[in-house]
């Protein structure tokens, strides 16, 4: 109707904004490739090159790949003017991965830079060095940051915190120790700005290194209020982990509630709470010191330890120990904390206010917690999106101690601009803190917000009035007589249809009646009366239904509503054929319970009025209703006798049996509801998982309670310079070593049953048992694989894979997987009349033992040339330690190449001798280090090998633990009396045991680690073909697409699970494409494993058959 | 820690990307994102965390334009949200505004700041003056300069020194002829008055707002003559703590120019400035509106720019809305404004008119809420008054200047 003057508006806005537009890089951004961009690049003045950038620039935050210019950009890298430097880096570090080769052209430029006396250059150079994450540069970039963090300007040094996690994210071993070195250092340094940077690398690489912390934890509680806001948040979580590992949780607060339960009534009463509590006191406390006991365990306990724990209670106090717990009122660590952290509570900043607030919840005493109240509830005022996230933490903070916010109700009352999400949560709030006291003003306030626009949010009130009125029980009758005049007004307005938001307000007030009825039934009878008069006005069927099951349920309460039955149910019987499916469903459902709890005087009409139901509902539109028709006759017929429905009084003697299934069937849902064990998870405060209500990824509950040794903190300085002079040493035996990188050998898989879906071949068992008993002598390929049909092979397999068990043998090398493919043709030669078919019945392959066909692969621990003559070598063994999961066997071969004979050879861990020192450090046995550090040792001490003949080899076996999967382990070897410090490197294909699962449960735990937990990749696998034009095989099934091999597994240390799909597609005498699935609660390791598997299969096998 | 930031336009389109850390996140997620907002409405859109199946995102909208980052590990989100917020608040200083084209037209000095503001997905310059330095903002001047030259450089060659210094907040070498330190209260009236007409909540949040315009490094101490009053505060981190927790004295040395020192909140107050009273009758699918606005109590200084907005409920079809006094309009949603402007002295504001209601329905069930504005210079509701401002050293010529301004907040009244 406007439109003319919409477009005059239009051009005039358009004209206008043309003129602001002038002088501003807008045309680059419309129209970036209106000039041809690399004559631009190659000139020679900046403004042109800037151009040329700027339009580069625009094309990438339009999404487009302009990735080809490259080499040009580059080149530019050496300008001077710092507008170009500036928009190169951008492009550089947009686009490094992509093209690592032309990326290193950039470094020698960089290098130059960071000698450069601005210091903005300088840490330019560092940002983009580090940022272009080549593993390849990664230890000139380790030298870069050493030398920047030590640079005079605060800028740079900051720069080179952040600077380390980039470094870190390359996952290079041999840099760890120097990374947390640095880290240590910026950790220390005098301005507040470093600190926070470093605070932040701290967290993401090496946050459970709180020897770092501990040597200056004062010094960073001092600058804590001088760091920027950002690091404070951080910092803050830092502070709190290291205290509660150094000195454990405090036992006046929230936290104490895992070691006392008894206690915390009393404590919670003589709190100087300025309100009255009238006598929800007792109600709420006893109340929240349960749910409290759930927060404070859940924020401990990781994800392992809260699935495998069955129910919450009883164990109470078995776990933490006394010990555990600190004062807050001796302890000077904890009460520094509090002290500096509490001015925060002041930030202008949110993020800070939350986390400060979570300090004091988790550590404060119980009596000062309220001071986080006022803080948190201010930030509520600052932005929108905060507020959401502030209202989901408060909603923790209120159910375990409702008090805190007792008095504050009003804050929580909902303004006209909240959204949604925002109103629910405070609904929520408000009806958990709700009070005898405060009940009048929140009720008037509900009131209001039924008549808000937003019909959503009025039946969350409504629900919201319900929860109230059974929190508090004085109030129920005024709430039900608010809610039942909802239903008389709505009741008014509800022929607009189903889908209406009126349907919904309307249900929810039903459902809160009959909540608050269920609670002291008895007392409500009138209610229920006016209810079912109501009946008639009501059209919503759900609520219909809810109504006229009341009838049913309550039909013999009272003196009233029994002589209101037989109308009641001559109505029914009248409006039957009209209702909706589910009132029918109930209509017949409590005519049942009518029946069947019925006076004899009245029992004639009732069965009058039943069988006349009954003969309505068996000739009903809807299957549902006929069903329960014929099931409710049958059930009838028996009870009542075949005669017919007269001869009532004995029969029901007789089938007295019959009468207590019915009265089981109909009557026995008057139970109350009891509140169930709070199964929710919590997790910290301000954290994300909190929010989204799962753990995310990286997600880590707080340490364990004094879980940090003492004499780690003396230790660091020593490791420190023992990790420099290893770091040499590995650096060559590298080269060595692992450099021939099949080196890691066999990746140990579960292979207890596999399926696929691509061929089924009958008949295969016996045969496959022959080629297995023929094969076995000479040097052809053992058939790896057996394949059965799904019916025959139950027996087949178990007992193959039961033997398999029994030997230790189950542990199947990756190598089964290739092997398969070249046995792929041979076996379906035996029933080349089959195999097409058939495609989709699913056969079930089991791989055979190979254990004796794949070598595993040894590495050097210790090369003769260094040893003077003494070579160690190890391979890792698929057993699994007997001693504790933890540990990981490996076989330890020492061999003698030198001349004369060597004595006292033996491998012990380094840092354990060094802590212990040398006084007492004969006496160590197993037995004692285990219960000493109680936690698994490193090492389980080796038996000594007294001598070693020249020539002779000697095997042994280790049990170690590693620190973490993809560290090397720093140990000591001895012989001849002296030490030489040598590096274990773990493999991770060892650090997951099989684990037996069907394909069913198998697909179901598939079903449950989504998004997050699955990580995919994609890899050509060749391996076969050779093997394949080798064997001249005729193939006759090339299509290997569709073949999926699902492995099971269970990571050794803490039993998560962890699947493995291998996807084939391609065929077989071509380059397959297999992509890799991995579904693991664990993260890291899931990722570190994919990247294991992908990369063995890429790699050619060294020795192909 | 952040992963990528991209900021969108309310038509859902992506105007610019930025990739933090190594693990880049494909352009799809915000298809993904959108997908979504189209399907399910802007409830979607006014959840600040969202897990997607393979991101978790964080989002913020200003002016129509969607911030929205995106981590796969465990941050806290309210670090994720300020940080939005806080681009938000630079980009805005920045170019004047905030909008489509204003960020279209400067993506350059968007993505130079994006760049200085986060490393590596954590923040590293936040500060606005120190930002203000490094990356120049466009202004009238330097847009000229570039026409004519050709040249657009807005970097800046040296290190700000404020990145080094204690006071990261301000520049180094300030100089200025004459020294002027202006303090202003801006005030907030938060009001809720329910269907009877009741006050049920009215508290203020305030905010202390300097412009400081002084000569080298001034220490500033300012006091209230009423700090008891205040029921919570947050403060900019110039503040000092030990001062203000001892003799709640806000001792600071402050940024350079405007800046927000504080802010505070007064609650449980008494009376509102302006009643509202609307009637609201209903009778055969028609409704009857009369609204009334007047003076309740006279704050002694001119009340302005008085608006009422409210939106008609889902089930009004037509309306017909007169006033006898300012002027109504009706947008297309259904949002209804009536700007009032002063109270005249001679006779009482109204609006009435009748509301058509759908067929079927015969009298009212949802009620509009109704949002008030107003402005009054010279006046801080609250009561809060300041006693000083001192400078530790005066410099020669110094001119303080005080100012006060309350305006409506979430001032609401239910019908």
């Amino acid at each position: 109707m406007f439109t003319q003057f919409g477009a005059t508006a239009d051009t005039l806005s358009k004209a206008s904004s043309l003129v602001f537009r002038i002088g501003t890089d807008a045309h680059l951004y419309d129209d970036p490739e209106d000039v041809s961009i690399a004559p631009l690049l190659d000139s020679k003045f900046d403004s042109e090159k800037c151009e040329a950038l700027k339009r580069l620039l625009a094309l990438i935050a339009q999404g487009l790949d302009v990735s080809n210019f490259f080499p040009q950009v580059v080149k530019n890298v050496a300008s001077q003017s710092l507008e170009v430097k500036k928009l190169v880096y951008l492009y550089l570090l947009h686009y490094a991965e992509k093209r690592p080769n032309e990326a290193l052209l950039s470094i020698n430029c960089f290098q130059k830079d960071l000698g450069d006396p601005n210091p903005l250059v300088r840490a330019w150079a560092l940002r983009a060095m580090a940022g272009i994450r080549l593993h390849a540069i990664a230890s000139l970039v380790l030298v870069a940051v050493t030398k920047c963090a030590r640079d005079p300007s605060v800028y740079v040094r900051k720069c080179a915190a952040n600077a380390l996690p980039k470094l870190h994210d390359l996952h290079l071993e041999e840099h760890t120790s120097a990374i947390e070195e640095i880290v240590g250092i910026l950790l220390n340094d005098n301005s507040p700005g470093v600190v926070g940077a470093a605070a932040a690398a701290f967290t993401s690489i090496c946050p459970n290194n709180f020897s770092l912390i501990g040597r200056n934890y004062r010094n960073l509680c001092h600058i804590l209020p001088d760091v920027e806001e950002w690091g404070q948040i951080v910092l803050i979580r830092i502070l709190l982990c290291y205290v509660i590992a150094k000195h454990g949780l405090v036992k006046e607060s929230i936290m104490s509630s895992l070691h006392c339960t008894d206690g915390s009534h009393s404590e919670k009463d003589d709190s100087d709470v300025n309100f009255a509590f009238g006598d929800t006191a007792d109600m709420s406390s006893s109340y929240n010191s349960e749910i409290s006991n759930v927060i404070s365990r859940s924020y401990i306990e990781g994800l392992d330890e809260y699935l495998t724990r069955s129910s919450y209670t009883n164990q109470l106090s078995s776990d933490l120990s006394d010990a555990q717990f600190t004062s807050g009122k001796s302890n000077e660590d904890v009460k520094i904390l509090l002290q500096c952290t509490s001015p925060l509570l002041w930030s202008h900043n949110s993020a800070v206010v939350l986390a400060a607030a979570g300090v004091h919840w988790i550590m404060a005493p119980r009596d000062d917690v309220k001071k986080i109240v006022k803080p948190l509830l201010f930030s509520l005022r600052s932005s929108r999106a905060s507020k959401y996230v502030v209202l989901c933490n408060i909603l923790v903070f209120v159910k375990a101690m409702p008090y805190l916010f007792l008095p504050y109700y009003e804050d929580f009352f909902i303004s006209s601009s909240d959204s949604y999400q925002t109103r629910a949560l405070k609904l929520e709030i408000l009806s958990s803190i709700v009070t005898d006291s405060s009940i009048p003003s929140v009720f008037k306030e509900f009131q209001d917000y039924i008549r808000d626009p937003d019909r959503r949010f009025a039946a969350d009130t409504v629900a919201a009035i319900g929860l109230c009125a059974q929190r508090l029980p004085k109030m129920a009758n005024t709430c039900i007589e608010g809610l039942l005049a909802l239903t008389r007004q709505d009741s008014l307005t509800t022929d607009v249809g189903p889908e209406n938001g009126e349907a919904s307000v309307l249900i929810q007030a039903i459902i809160s009646i009959k909540s608050i009825i269920e609670q002291d039934p008895l007392s409500h009878e009138k209610v229920i009366i006016q209810l079912i008069r109501s009946l008639d006005s009501i059209k919503v069927p759900a609520s219909r239904a809810m109504i006229i099951w009341m009838v049913g349920e309550y039909s013999s309460l009272g003196d009233i509503i029994p002589k209101m039955l037989t109308t009641v149910l001559k109505y029914l019987a009248w409006s039957f054929r009209s209702e909706a499916l589910e009132t029918k469903l109930q209509i017949l459902n409590t005519a049942i319970k009518v029946l069947l709890s019925a006076k004899s005087e009245d029992l004639w009409t009732f069965k009058r009025l039943f069988s006349y139901l009954l003969e309505l509902a068996e000739c009903d539109m809807n299957y549902d209703v006929r069903d329960r028709a014929r099931f409710l006759k049958k059930l009838l017929s028996c009870n009542f006798g075949s005669e017919g429905l007269e001869e009532e009084t004995n029969s029901l003697t007789t089938n007295k049996d019959l009468h207590v299934l019915l009265e089981h069937l109909f009557m026995k849902q008057t139970k109350l509801t009891s509140s169930g064990p709070i199964t929710d998870r919590f997790y910290l405060p301000g954290s994300l998982s909190q929010i989204v209500l799962h753990a995310a990824p990286g997600y880590e509950p707080l340490p364990k309670p004094c879980s940090l040794l003492y004499d780690d903190l003396g230790r660091f300085s020593n490791v420190v310079q023992g990790t420099t002079m290893l770091g040499e040493k590995a650096s060559y035996s590298d080269s060595s070593g692992t450099h021939d990188s099949n080196a890691y050998g066999s990746l140990d898989e579960e292979s207890a049953s596999n399926y696929i879906s691509q061929q089924s071949i009958t008949g295969s068992s016996d045969s496959g048992g022959s080629d297995d008993s023929a094969s076995e002598g000479d040097d052809n390929p053992v058939p790896l694989i057996q394949m059965s049909d799904v019916g025959n092979a139950g027996n087949n397999q178990n007992g193959d894979s039961q033997s398999d068990y029994a030997d230790m043998g189950e542990l199947m090398s990756k190598r089964a997987l290739e092997s398969w493919l070249d046995e792929q043709p041979d076996s379906s030669k035996l029933s080349t009349s089959k195999q097409s078919p058939v495609r989709r019945s699913s056969a079930r392959i089991s791989i055979g033992n190979i254990g004796h066909r794949v070598k595993p692969k040894s590495h050097t621990l210790l090369d003769p040339t260094n040893g003077n003559g003494l070579k160690v070598y190890y391979s890792f063994s698929p057993e699994v330690s007997m001693i504790s999961p933890l540990l990981v066997c490996l076989e330890v071969f020492f061999e003698n190449c030198s001349s004369e004979a060597m004595s006292e050879v033996t491998l012990a861990d380094e840092e354990f001798n060094k802590a212990l020192g040398s006084a007492d450090q004969a006496s160590i046995t197993a037995e004692s280090s285990l219960s000493s550090h109680n936690d698994v040792p490193t090492l389980v001490p080796m038996e000594e090998i007294v001598s070693l003949e020249p020539g002779q080899t000697t095997k042994r076996i280790l049990q170690v633990r590693f620190h973490h999967h993809l560290l090397p382990l720093k140990l000591a070897l001895h012989y001849n009396g002296k030490k030489l410090p040598v590096k274990l490197r773990p493999d991770i294909g060892y650090f997951v045991k099989p684990l037996r699962m069907d394909m069913q449960a198998f697909i179901d735990k598939e079903s449950r680690l989504p998004g997050m937990f699955e990580y995919t990749r994609s890899c050509t696998f060749t391996d076969h073909i050779l093997e394949l034009n080798k064997d001249k095989v005729a193939a006759n099934v090339d299509d290997a697409t569709g073949l999926c091999l699902r492995f099971s597994s269970e990571i050794l240390s803490n039993s998560i699970t962890c699947l493995i799909t291998i996807t084939i597609e391609g065929k077989c005498s071509e380059p397959l494409s297999v992509s890799i699935k991995i579904n693991c609660e664990e993260t890291v390791f899931g990722l570190n494993l994919l990247n294991r598997i992908v990369n063995f299969l890429v790699e050619p096998s060294p020795n192909n058959l | 820690m952040l992963q990528c930031i991209f900021l969108l336009t309310d038509s859902g389109e992506v105007m610019l990307e930025k990739q933090l850390t190594g693990h880049r996140v494909d352009r799809s997620i915000c298809d993904w994102f959108w997908d979504h907002v189209l399907s399910q409405g802007d409830s979607f859109k006014l959840m600040p965390v969202i897990a997607s199946p393979t991101h978790y995102l964080f989002q913020i909208i200003r002016e129509g334009i969607t911030f929205l980052a995106c981590t796969q590990v465990e941050m806290a989100p309210l670090m994720g949200i300020e940080f939005l917020c806080r681009v938000a608040d630079v980009l805005t200083e920045y170019l004047g505004g905030l909008n489509e084209d204003l960020i279209k037209d400067n993506f350059v000095i968007v993505y130079e700041l994006l760049d200085e503001m986060i490393d590596n997905g954590f923040p590293l310059t936040t500060e606005p003056n120190i930002l203000r330095e490094m990356i120049a903002p466009p202004n009238i001047v330097s847009k000229m300069l570039s026409v004519v030259t050709g040249n657009t450089n807005n970097m800046s060659e040296t290190l700000p020194g404020a990145t080094a210094s204690c006071v990261p907040w301000r520049t180094t070498d300030v100089k200025y002829a004459n020294n002027e330190v202006y303090v202003d209260l801006v005030e907030e009236m938060d009001a809720t008055i329910n269907r009877d007409g009741v006050l049920v909540k009215c508290e203020i949040y305030g905010e202390v707002q300097v412009n400081a315009l002084l000569s080298g490094l001034p220490d500033l101490t300012l006091s209230f003559a009423n700090p008891s009053i205040l029921d919570d505060v947050r403060f900019h981190p110039c503040v000092r703590f030990r001062p203000w927790e001892a003799n709640q004295i806000l001792s600071f040395v402050p940024p350079d120019g405007q800046f927000k020192l504080m802010s505070y909140r007064v609650k449980k107050l008494k009376s509102t400035p302006i009643y509202v009273k609307p009637q609201l009758t209903s009778s055969a699918g028609i409704c009857r509106i009369n609204v009334m606005v007047g003076i309740r109590n006279d704050p002694g200084k001119i009340i302005d720019s008085i608006t009422l907005q409210f939106q008609l409920p889902p089930c009004v079809l037509s309306a017909d809305l007169s006033s006898n006094h300012g002027t109504v309009d009706i947008l297309t949603n259904k949002t209804c404004t009536w700007s009032i402007g002063r109270i005249p002295k001679d006779k009482a504001p109204a609006l009435t008119g009748t509301m058509v209601l759908e067929a079927g329905l015969d009298c009212l069930n949802v009620f509009p809420t109704f949002q008030l504005g107003f402005r009054i210079m010279g006046i801080a509701l609250s009561g809060l008054q300041i006693d000083k401002l001192d400078l530790r050293v005066v410099p020669n010529r110094l001119y303080k200047g005080f100012r006060a301004l309350t305006r409506a907040g979430e001032y609401q009244v239910r019908s």
